[in-house]
């Protein structure tokens, strides 16, 4: 009985003009996209690769040099970009690239995508994720706008009740006859994306099953929109008044509640301003060790702990450098710093990201783009990641550098230079993104909000046929 | 085959059917004459179960369309004054899907068959149905009867708006039906169909059956004098 619903559906979609045009429309922007995303990614991927090694060639051409001189000196320390953030960019045009790693200070990203691009960036860009997230449920809305009112208003729905088939069948096969086109063009692309990505050799570690998970997530997005848009059309009057309805449920959960989630996160969990996170950060320094001012109170105290600990009464008399004990523990202190301040900041993003969590439930949009963005690796939390393995290279780097200098070195002989070798010695930054399983274990509620916005629309579907 | 058995339907304190009994036993083809608003259409939902009385029951081949009204259904084909169908499927596709919405598949091959026999010409088998004449998309409605193998026909003004050859030709499929143990109920205003292809009449007037009789024991100027009395 499916199987004559579908094919009946399918028929009717099919020979459709309204479909044919529509889905060449969507097929030729989904081409475009990926053919722009693509060339983006690599000539990004081809910079990355470039900047990475150029700074460790300049990093390890240092010459000679106090290793504390080194340290200021820093280097950077590059974001990769991930296989699929070709489909989802995500937030990686709006968060920096590269963080410079320095002594004393943790920097924040720099060099963001979105500053190089001109104003018109701002109209938005024609990307995989704009296709998949906003234009494709509107074919899904064209397609099953009319799937019952087409039936009144033909005058074929009696027909159809009078040969004795269940209603509820009749809406699954409606839905099938939307979905399976839909579904479709969806594999379609993803099959693409997945030959495409897999064979260009520089696109880093390319995992099928992320892949396939995202195809899955945007098949279950398409699913609710299907029974949605049957649902509408089962209630409404007429096909007007379904596609009004169906367009302007788009328009809140697509568009509406996504800016008013922002507005709603920004409002009651703002972030500090540049300047005032700034001041907090130099107010709790200044309450502490510097290791470049010798002459502070806790300069003094660290001096009198120190010799007390090795039982000397002169800072010559220690076995090691005092000054680069010094500007370890002032890096020690700072870094707990910078800590403490990163996880308010942290703290901010997660009561932000609680909020657009509680509006997932008012649309489907939300979990399907925060899973997307994660699965891509191009959302805030990968950021974070990223931000924190620099910041803890930063500090074992700096370990690394004062300790040579305090090692290798008497009290007070700020002349001593490292020989050049040992910048090949310190091993380079690398960066391993959250896995796929750690992914798949942040986003539980984001698949549990989507799990159950599918079982509501079924059921919805399943409800709403009493109605016929 | 079809009985009403006290059957009532009561719109918003209208009667639109008023405690109405009559059969249709396998081979009849009962013709409801009436004017508008006179009950008609309503038996014929009411049989169909697309309206729920407000009292009495509607009987199809023993059952009761209210407790069963998806196996009720799968005995019985309904043709309505428009037989709209599906005008990007062809005759075939049409056919094919209400035939198997009623659980019965068959071979395009025997779906042709069913089709020439309810008179269509096959040259137009495989053409969208959107080409198809108001007697075509009828013709249509006969074959699924036939695929269906219907027990019953119920027919809301089916020749309404043909022009006397197809009209014609309804009847004549409607009679070969009618000899193979169809029962039909027919709501219809035309008198003349009703005389000639009808076994027996009925005539209805706000909601109640007020004339009962036999076709064959009245001849045309009688029926269009006794219906126009009920009328006036």
């Amino acid at each position: 009985m499916i199987s004559i619903l579908t094919k009946k559906e399918l028929r009717e979609v099919l020979r459709s003009g309204q479909f044919r045009i529509a889905g060449l429309i969507v097929i030729l922007l989904t081409a475009i996209a990926v053919f722009i995303s693509t060339g983006y990614y690599r000539s990004v991927q081809q910079q990355h690769y470039q900047a990475q090694n150029n700074e460790r060639n300049v990093w390890e051409s240092q010459d000679d040099k106090n290793p504390h001189n080194a340290a200021h000196y820093g280097t950077y320390a590059f974001k990769p970009k991930y296989p699929l953030s070709l489909i989802d960019q995500g937030v990686d045009k709006f968060v920096g690239i590269s963080i410079f790693l320095e002594a004393h200070k943790r920097n924040e990203a720099q060099y963001m995508a979105a500053a190089d691009q001109t104003g018109l960036a701002r109209f938005g860009e024609l990307t995989p994720d704009f296709i998949l997230l906003f234009i494709i449920p509107l074919l899904v809305i064209l397609i099953g706008h009319d799937a019952f009112t087409k039936e009144r208003e033909r005058g074929t729905i009696n027909l159809i009740k009078s040969q004795g088939v269940s209603m509820r069948l009749l809406a699954f096969g409606k839905w099938l006859g939307v979905f399976i086109p839909i579904a479709i063009i969806t594999v379609f692309v993803f099959l693409l994306a997945g030959v495409l990505l897999s064979s260009l050799g520089d696109f880093g570690q390319f995992s099928w099953n992320a892949l396939l998970v995202m195809m899955l997530i945007y098949l279950a997005y398409y699913a609710i929109f299907a029974c949605i848009s049957i649902i509408v059309s089962c209630l409404a009057r007429n096909s007007g008044i379904a596609l009004v309805g169906l367009l302007a449920f788009w328009i809140v959960s697509c568009l509406a509640v996504p800016k008013a989630a922002t507005n709603i996160a920004e409002t009651n969990y703002p972030y500090p301003t540049k300047q005032a996170f700034d001041e907090a950060v130099a107010l709790d320094k200044s309450k502490g060790l510097d290791g470049h001012d010798p002459w502070s109170e806790a300069a003094k105290q660290l001096e009198e702990e120190t010799l007390k600990a090795y039982n000397v009464s002169t800072l010559e008399e220690l076995p090691f450098n005092y000054d680069g004990f010094r500007m370890q523990k002032g890096e020690e202190h700072e870094a707990e710093i910078y800590f403490k301040h990163y996880r308010q900041l942290k703290e901010v993003h997660s009561a932000q990201t609680s909020v657009y969590r509680k509006l997932t439930v008012l649309s489907p949009y939300l979990p399907v783009r925060f899973l997307s963005m994660s699965l891509a690796r191009t959302d805030y939390n990968t950021h974070w990641h990223f931000s924190d393995a620099a910041e803890k290279y930063r500090i074992q780097l700096q370990k690394a550098l004062n300790d040579d200098f305090a090692q290798n070195s008497q009290y007070g002989n700020w002349a001593y230079k490292a020989d050049k070798s040992f910048w090949a010695e310190i091993p380079e930054f690398s960066y391993e993104p959250p896995s796929f399983n750690e992914v798949l274990g942040e986003n539980q509620k984001n698949i549990a909000v989507l799990s159950g916005w599918l079982v509501l629309a079924f059921a919805g579907l399943f409800i709403s046929t009493k109605k016929l | 085959m079809l009985h009403a058995q006290n059957l009532s339907k009561e719109y918003d304190s209208n009667l639109a059917l008023n405690c109405l009994n009559l059969s249709v036993e396998a081979g009849d083809i009962y013709c409801l004459l009436g004017a508008n608003g006179a009950g008609k259409s309503t038996t014929i939902n009411l049989f169909l179960n697309f309206i729920k009385p407000t009292s009495g029951t509607a009987i199809i081949d023993q059952m009761d369309v209210s407790q069963e009204p998806l196996k009720t259904k799968e005995r019985i084909a309904y043709i309505p004054e428009n037989l709209n169908l599906y005008g990007e499927l062809t005759g075939l596709e049409n056919l094919e899907y209400f035939v198997g919405l009623s659980g019965k598949k068959y071979d395009d091959g025997t779906l042709a068959e069913y089709l020439k026999e309810a008179g269509l010409q096959a040259n137009v088998y495989k053409q969208r149905v959107k080409s198809y004449s108001k007697g075509m998309r009828q013709k249509v409605g006969i074959a699924i009867a036939l695929a269906k193998k219907a027990k019953a026909l119920l027919l809301d003004e089916p020749t309404s708006g043909l022009d006397p050859k197809a009209s014609n030709e309804f009847s004549e499929l409607l009679v070969k039906l009618s000899n193979q143990g169809v029962a039909t109920l027919m709501a219809t205003h035309d008198l003349f169909r009703a005389k000639e292809t009808g076994t027996d009449i009925g005539i209805m007037k706000a909601g109640v059956l007020v004339e009962e009789l036999s076709a064959e024991d009245i001849n045309h100027s009688d029926l269009e004098k006794l219906y126009l009395a009920h009328m006036n």
